[in-house]
């Protein structure tokens, strides 16, 4: 072990403040399956406490040991929609305030996994779980939900998502007190991954072990630290050199994460899962995708170059990350959470990013248009029409994309929606409204997309 | 054969390892372990050796001493001892490092924490760097002893001095350095 590889991992331990962003408890909950809905709920309660409960000591068991905080420890579940098929509104409602409970009890803040898998057609309780989403989302604190309305496979589901339109408008309008907070515990996803551990679009998939510890790595922090010496360092150095040293950090970040997972699942003896290398931020200073831009020279995060800087970052922490882990997984690009990302909020309100340029960077990152507040009277059809636009994006380019919007009752353009915690405060952005009902309302499922000719 | 632990210091130059190890292999011995540094242009060596029996301790010190210059080896043969039982405590590795401006009695202040917790050091290396001294010790911490409660006193302790001092698992250095996979190390 060199003594200077010593001195930059304690660097990036303590002063660029790695942490481990998320680990998260897949549990498969497809044994709870009760034709009762009182046995189903007791069923749910009873194994996500046994499972769960153990978690948040393990966690800290390990941070103390090696000194590194875990910031998110979190509990996904099996979709309920399937879980609960041939169950109604009524009773998914009381499944998920049973998730609520048994999250709370086992010490958990969020658990993931109120989900319906739409992409080609909806089932009857696919369809019953996305109706009773305003009021789970209004109900609930700890409950997240998601909804993948497209594949690569399948298509878009447009049905879906006109009635999710509907959804998201009495979801805010349900949690309008609090400018609509409902909806940032919802995404609606293309390609949804079956092992991500960030919320809110995290779920157990089926083809996952029965436990499964799926870890989320740390934040963007260190890798803006790390540009920023670089350029200290080396004033005449080239986007090849950030590139490569992206690379390494994200190489160091992800082994880190990979031996914290690891420890987690052997404590609680479940599967280890992957290493998802998503830069995730938070609204704190430091902690920001919209900061690594900066960094990199782009004051103006959103101005012409933007989606450059983000491909070549999303690129560099893939490469890093997949030599450092042969259990990669789940999102792995990097966030742009508009309202959980101070630097990307300041920049709406600057009036550089736009929500059409947020559409041209998701192009080449993941997680899609993330945590973006729209004027309170956008129509059902327009909201429809933005998530079809994003959507499209990730069926033809078979990758995921989601969208996280949330429609600020009574509020307009430039006003301000404050959510407070993670989940941040943000500008509202100008939307093109009614623009497009009529295509939007023509409904049914745009075809799978051919994957072959692929330019 | 019996087994000796032999140390050897001197100023350095070209040739001493060949030297011992001349020396020893002259008069029968096996060495089995090494561990040689340079310091500032001083030569350490730290070895183990197995001899035949009838060897003497004075007949090997000797023979290395002959093939230096006259007084240039300072050399030591001690008869090797095994572990007992009550010094193999079940222990986890870690990396101590402190860097702060240089003067007196740094590595006495922060060595006598470390022995007041009953926390030994296995390697030890330290160095100035631009009127700053840096240390870097790894250290066996017995199991059951709250590794973050000596982290935050041994970071408390450092800030009450002017040190910055860190404490880390050696599994996180081995997992960002080595490339081998994590479940390897």
């Amino acid at each position: 072990m060199a003594y200077d590889e010593i001195f930059q991992t304690i660097e990036m331990l303590q002063n660029e403040h790695l942490d481990v962003r998320a680990v998260n408890m897949g549990i498969d909950l497809f044994d709870c399956s009760d034709r009762s809905i009182d046995r189903a709920c007791s069923l749910v309660r009873e194994k996500v406490l046994r499972l769960a409960s153990p978690l948040v000591s393990a966690c800290e068991t390990i941070s103390r040991r090696y000194g590194i905080p875990i910031v998110n420890k979190r509990v996904s579940v099996s979709p309920i929609a399937d879980v609960m098929a041939g169950h109604g509104v009524e009773e998914l409602i009381r499944v998920a305030r049973t998730m609520d409970e048994a999250a709370r009890e086992a010490g958990i803040d969020i658990i993931g996994g109120y989900t319906a898998l739409a992409q080609k057609g909806m089932t009857v309780s696919d369809r019953a779980l996305i109706e009773s989403l305003p009021e789970v989302l209004a109900t609930t604190s700890g409950v997240c939900a998601s909804v993948n309305a497209a594949s690569t496979k399948a298509g878009i589901n447009v049905e879906a998502l006109l009635l999710m339109g509907r959804i998201w408008l009495e979801a805010a309008s349900r949690t309008a007190d609090a400018d609509g907070f409902g909806c940032c515990k919802l995404s609606v996803f293309a390609n949804i991954p079956e092992d991500n551990p960030f919320m809110a679009g995290s779920y157990k998939g089926t083809g996952e072990p029965e436990t499964v510890i799926n870890i989320g790595v740390s934040g963007p922090g260190v890798v803006k630290r790390a540009i920023e010496k670089l350029r200290e360092r080396t004033p005449d150095c080239t986007l090849g050199d950030i590139a490569e040293q992206i690379k390494s950090t994200a190489f160091r970040v992800t082994r880190c994460g990979e031996l914290i997972g690891r420890e987690v699942a052997k404590a609680l003896g479940a599967e280890f899962g992957i290493v998802d290398l998503s830069l995730a931020p938070t609204p704190a200073v430091g902690d920001s995708v919209g900061e690594i831009f900066e960094a990199m020279g782009i004051p103006k995060v959103g101005g012409p170059g933007t989606t450059a800087a983000l491909a070549m970052l999303n690129d560099a922490v893939k490469k890093g990350g997949a030599f450092a882990s042969s259990s990669v997984g789940g999102l792995s690009g990097a966030f742009i959470p508009v309202a959980e990302d101070s630097a990307l909020a300041k920049a709406v309100e600057n009036g550089y990013l736009t929500l059409e340029k947020l559409e041209a960077m998701t192009s080449v990152c993941s997680v899609g248009l993330d945590m973006i507040v729209l004027p309170g009277d956008t129509s059902a059809e327009t909201l429809t029409a933005i998530a079809m636009d994003e959507l499209a994006i990730g069926v033809i380019n078979r990758k995921t994309t989601s969208v996280r919007m949330i429609p600020v009752p009574g509020k307009k353009a430039g006003d301000r929606a404050v959510f407070g915690g993670l989940f941040g405060e943000s500008p509202i952005l100008a939307v093109q409204d009614h623009t497009s009902d009529a295509f939007v309302r023509m409904g049914g499922r745009i075809p799978a997309p051919l994957t072959s000719l692929n330019n | 054969m019996k087994e000796y632990i032999v140390t050897v210091m001197a100023r350095d130059r070209v040739g001493i390892v060949r030297d011992v190890s001349t020396a020893l292999a002259d008069i029968g011995g096996n060495v089995t372990h090494v561990s040689q540094t340079v310091m500032r242009c001083y030569f350490t060596l730290i070895m183990s050796v197995q001899l035949p029996d009838e060897r003497a301790e004075h007949e090997i010190r000797q023979a290395i001493e002959r093939k230096g210059e006259i007084g240039e080896l300072v050399v030591n043969v001690r008869p090797f001892v095994e572990k007992t039982e009550s010094e193999d405590t079940p222990c986890e590795r870690f990396v101590l490092t402190l860097r702060g401006t240089d003067r007196p009695g740094i590595i006495s202040l922060a060595t006598n924490y470390l022995a007041d917790r009953g926390i030994n050091i296995d390697d030890f290396f330290a160095y100035i760097l631009d009127g700053r001294f840096v240390m870097l010790v790894k250290v066996s911490i017995p199991l059951g002893t709250d590794a973050d409660e000596v982290r935050t006193e041994l970071e408390k302790l450092g800030r009450e001095q002017e040190l910055i001092v860190h404490l880390q698992h050696e599994n996180i250095f081995r997992a960002t350095s080595d490339v081998r996979p994590v479940v390897e190390l």
